[in-house]
């Protein structure tokens, strides 16, 4: 019953896209942003809105390379928290100004996608998935242990940013609102630049690779190639959020390397519906609103967001947003 | 001095063995699963970390360790059945993709459960008493129960061999690892065949994962460090390939265990390392091709 | 210009683990001239025609393109330099438009990694995959995805793709499979246009078609050459005869 109201709603939804789809795709970018800049008017938790923020720019990350291009990474953890800890780092130990330090974070994210990319990027399809666990799974055993650096099993602290600087204005960075809207400044900019990326000649050969290697291979793409550069560019996606993470959160904590974080990006991309431009935030808000809300009543909320991942696997691979989208187009 | 570590190299290369023969059962599960399927299974550590818990309930509930030896894999084997048949057969043929991320949801699934009714904490398991204690092996006194451990594997990995040679069955396992289109053709019952190397893929890591056990007791967490081992195993050996899982399972193990001995802080990561090496001089690793039992 | 050698294997040799699947074939293809490779079944054509186009690397002996060594490229390298070939089993970019499928190999030729200009306002590319689509016949079919389309159309689209990578070197694997009589008629003829400009490479094991419209013909059988020359010359090659006879579509 349940299911059938939600389905209705859907459907009801769908409607009502149709007329708007064409206008809304050549815009989204726009509209994301004005999305995005009114949400924590509606939205109840600040601390939630920007959580969701963050975790939809590194779902859209990861989108990149699975969503578009077709590849699973198992591995986005380490670009993720690689770019979280760079950003931490340049703040926490070097005292750098705070952009600095998210170009460091972008960074971050850029070279351990370089790294796992080398070597991940020439195995054969259905190895990367593993690679790419494993690789990333080195990389939170190396910061783990890298205490000095790090800070170990008890994560990064002081990453404290009290104002952001900009241009002579102040912004008091304490301020929840005032955080909210820096944050979703930089994903307003990263959307805009997805969005840019995926209208170049660049995101007509990502297409084409997910679409047939064989064929691309026949027109001159060299396939290799185009994996990895999509993967650095993932890379410095998910480098951005996880430096946005650390600002955030003021800390960075090891499990922001851990293959559960992997698993995030992939839980949320599915539910929101891969290869979509949206599809990332919307996963990243049911995933985020599913867990807040599932953890008041039982502390065994994973459960329930395992369950409804392998519902979507089985019954709504295109996600939700995916699958709305779908249906407003037949 | 100089027999001393030698002494100590030896007792290190055995345990390095030891843990090797439960990389190799997980990788030949794995293996299994991968050749006749084309499934990467990504729950293959939570079925592990079942197959400990199983066995302490077993042994909580007066089971003796022999019996459990058996009904363990019997179980986790019953449980992989299950879930061949209503989760992953309903998506053959809808890209590789999909069944790994099923698999990957699952595992999510069965580690709450087990969180749910163990709880959070580990428990430790005790070794059985006939395995308790040392036995001298020539280059000093090395535990019974590691010993076991890698008698037990060799006699799982016999059997499982003589089924695969020797059988009819095993020689369509065999055959549609090769060429699933043929067998197909030739009016085998793939989807039945298909179901039933699930449920001895994941049988497997049960029994690995009870193994286990007594090493290193059981934590719900326990699956996750240990998926990540088992695909670099099979990275290294190659996929599909029971010589390479059985090769690489050992050489793995061993380098593990080696490395403890020596810098002990780069014993979890040199095992990347050397993943890191099989891929830049040959990717497909040692004995990596498509067809199973190469 | 026509006559001169442009493409050339040297003793090329392919093995598959145990299975000799070429042996040591040396031949010469020559430009603008529509060559043909033929054979029976098992003969090596496929082999033979993915090693000329650096789908598959040579296991020993040369391949030189315009005087050039290119053994061992990968294939979008052979790509790019002009080889370019058309899949036997239709192989297209099949949610993408027709227009899509021939743009996008048109645009591969311009850029790869262009990651920031829009990629509508590369206009000299759509105007050529529509010229292209128009030529062999596809222009009402623009907006189509590729999967939608009848079987025929999939294949003339392959050769647009083909075009849009402005070979010098137009290598065909059996364009003409599965195609009605009217079709294969419109494909034959849409070939010897296509002829006048370009060296083409067929392979076809409709024997009738191939007599038709080849200036040479390269006959392989067990993997090896058996025969080549000029169509009337291998018409009356006693070898050939004896090879073919059993096969029905003479």
């Amino acid at each position: 019953m349940l299911l059938g109201s939600a389905t209705s709603v859907a459907l009801d939804v769908s409607e009502r896209l149709r007329g708007w789809l064409p206008f809304a795709q050549r815009r989204r970018a726009w509209l994301a942003a004005l999305f995005l800049i009114l949400f924590p008017l509606v939205a109840p938790f600040k601390a939630l809105a920007t959580m969701i923020l963050i975790y939809g720019l590194y779902a859209l990350g990861f989108n990149i390379l699975f969503g578009y291009l077709g590849l699973l990474s198992f591995g986005h953890s380490a670009l993720f928290g690689t770019g979280a800890y760079f950003c931490g780092i340049a703040i926490a130990h070097f005292g750098l100004p705070w952009w600095a330090a998210l170009s460091l974070g972008v960074l971050g994210g850029v070279l351990a996608a370089a790294a796992i990319g080398v070597l991940a990027i020439r195995t054969l399809g259905i190895y990367f998935a593993m690679v790419t666990l494993a690789l990333s799974q080195c990389l939170y055993y190396l910061f783990y242990q890298a205490t000095d650096w790090t800070g170990g099993e008890n994560g990064l602290t002081g990453v404290n940013v009290k104002t952001i600087n900009l241009f002579g204005f102040g912004l008091d960075f304490v301020n929840p609102l005032v955080h909210y809207y820096v944050i979703a400044a930089f994903v307003i900019v990263a959307l805009f630049a997805l969005s840019r990326i995926l209208a170049s000649p660049f995101g007509a050969v990502i297409e084409g690779v997910r679409e047939s290697e064989a064929r691309a291979r026949a027109s001159g793409i060299d396939v290799v190639r185009v994996r990895f550069v999509t993967f650095v560019v993932s890379g410095a996606f998910c480098g951005l959020a996880g430096a946005l993470l650390a600002l955030h959160l003021s800390i960075v904590p090891i499990e922001t390397m851990h293959y559960d974080t992997s698993g995030l990006a992939v839980m949320m991309c599915l539910l929101g519906g891969m290869g979509t431009f949206f599809g990332p935030f919307v996963g990243a808000a049911i995933f985020l609103l599913l867990e807040n809300l599932v953890s008041l009543y039982t502390v065994h909320w994973q459960l329930i967001v395992g369950a409804a991942f392998i519902a979507c696997v089985l019954f709504f691979p295109r996600g939700v947003w995916g699958t709305i989208l779908q249906r407003s187009r037949t | 001095m100089a027999g001393l570590t030698l002494q100590l190299l030896g007792l290190q290369l055995f345990t390095g063995v030891a843990l090797g023969a439960l990389y190799v059962l997980l990788a030949i599960g794995l293996s299994l699963i991968f050749g006749m399927l084309t499934v990467v299974n990504f729950a293959h550590g939570a079925f592990y970390m079942l197959g400990a818990y199983v066995g302490l309930w077993l042994l909580m509930h007066g089971v003796n360790f022999w019996t459990a030896l058996i009904l363990v894999p019997l179980a986790v084997g019953a449980l992989g059945l299950l879930v061949e048949r209503t989760l992953i057969r309903p998506l053959y043929g809808r890209g590789l993709d999909y069944p790994l991320l099923l698999t990957f949801g699952l595992s999510y699934v069965i580690v709450e459960l087990v969180r749910v009714a163990f709880g959070n904490t580990g428990y430790p398991v005790d070794t059985p008493d006939a395995l308790q204690g040392a036995v001298d092996i020539g280059v000093g006194y090395f535990p019974l129960y590691r010993l076991f451990v890698i008698a037990a594997s060799v006699v799982v990995l016999v059997g499982l061999w003589l089924f695969l040679e020797r059988t009819s069955f095993g020689l369509i396992v065999r055959a549609g690892a090769r060429d699933p289109q043929i067998v197909r053709i030739l009016g085998v019952n793939v989807a039945r065949v298909w179901l039933i190397v699930f449920g001895i893929g994941t049988g497997l890591a049960g029994l690995a994962g009870l193994l286990a056990a007594p090493l290193q007791g059981v934590i719900p967490e326990m699956g996750g460090p240990i998926l990540a081992e088992a695909f670099v195993v099979t990275v290294v050996g190659g996929m599909g390939s029971l010589l390479g899982a059985v090769v690489a399972g050992l050489l793995v193990g061993v380098v593990v265990s080696m490395t403890s001995l020596f810098a002990p802080e780069m014993s979890r990561v040199a095992i990347f390392a050397l993943m890191a090496i099989v891929l830049l001089l040959r990717p497909q690793g040692f004995f990596g091709r498509a067809g199973l039992m190469s | 210009m026509s006559g001169e050698i442009i493409l050339r294997t040297h003793n090329v040799s392919k093995r598959f683990g145990r299975l000799n699947a070429l042996n040591g074939v040396s031949a010469e293809f020559r430009r603008n001239v529509i060559t043909s490779i033929i054979g029976p079944n098992g003969a090596g054509k496929s082999t033979y025609f993915n090693l000329l186009c650096g789908a598959l690397r040579p296991s020993s002996g040369t391949i030189e393109f315009e005087g050039r060594d290119v053994t061992g490229l990968p294939q979008h390298r052979f790509a790019h330099m002009g080889i370019v070939k058309s899949f036997q089993i239709t192989t297209l970019f099949p949610q993408l438009s027709a227009h899509e499928n021939v743009r996008l190999a048109a645009q591969v030729r311009v850029t790869i990694f262009d990651m920031w200009r829009p990629r509508a306002s590369l206009k000299m590319l759509s105007e050529q995959a529509d010229f292209i689509l128009e030529r062999v016949g596809l222009g009402h079919r623009r907006d189509r995805p590729a999967a939608l389309l009848a079987h025929g159309e999939q294949r003339a689209l392959e050769i647009a793709v083909a075009l849009a990578s402005e070979p010098k070197l137009l290598l065909l694997d059996e364009p003409t499979a599965g195609m009605s009589p009217q079709e294969t008629r419109e494909m034959m003829d849409l070939i010897v246009r296509l002829a006048a400009e370009r060296t083409i490479i067929l392979v076809e094991h409709k024997m009738k078609l191939v007599l038709g419209i080849s200036d040479r013909l390269i006959v392989l059988h067990h993997g090896e050459l058996l025969a080549e020359g000029a169509p009337d010359e291998i018409k009356r090659n006693e070898l050939v005869k004896r090879v073919y006879l059993g096969q029905r579509d003479h």
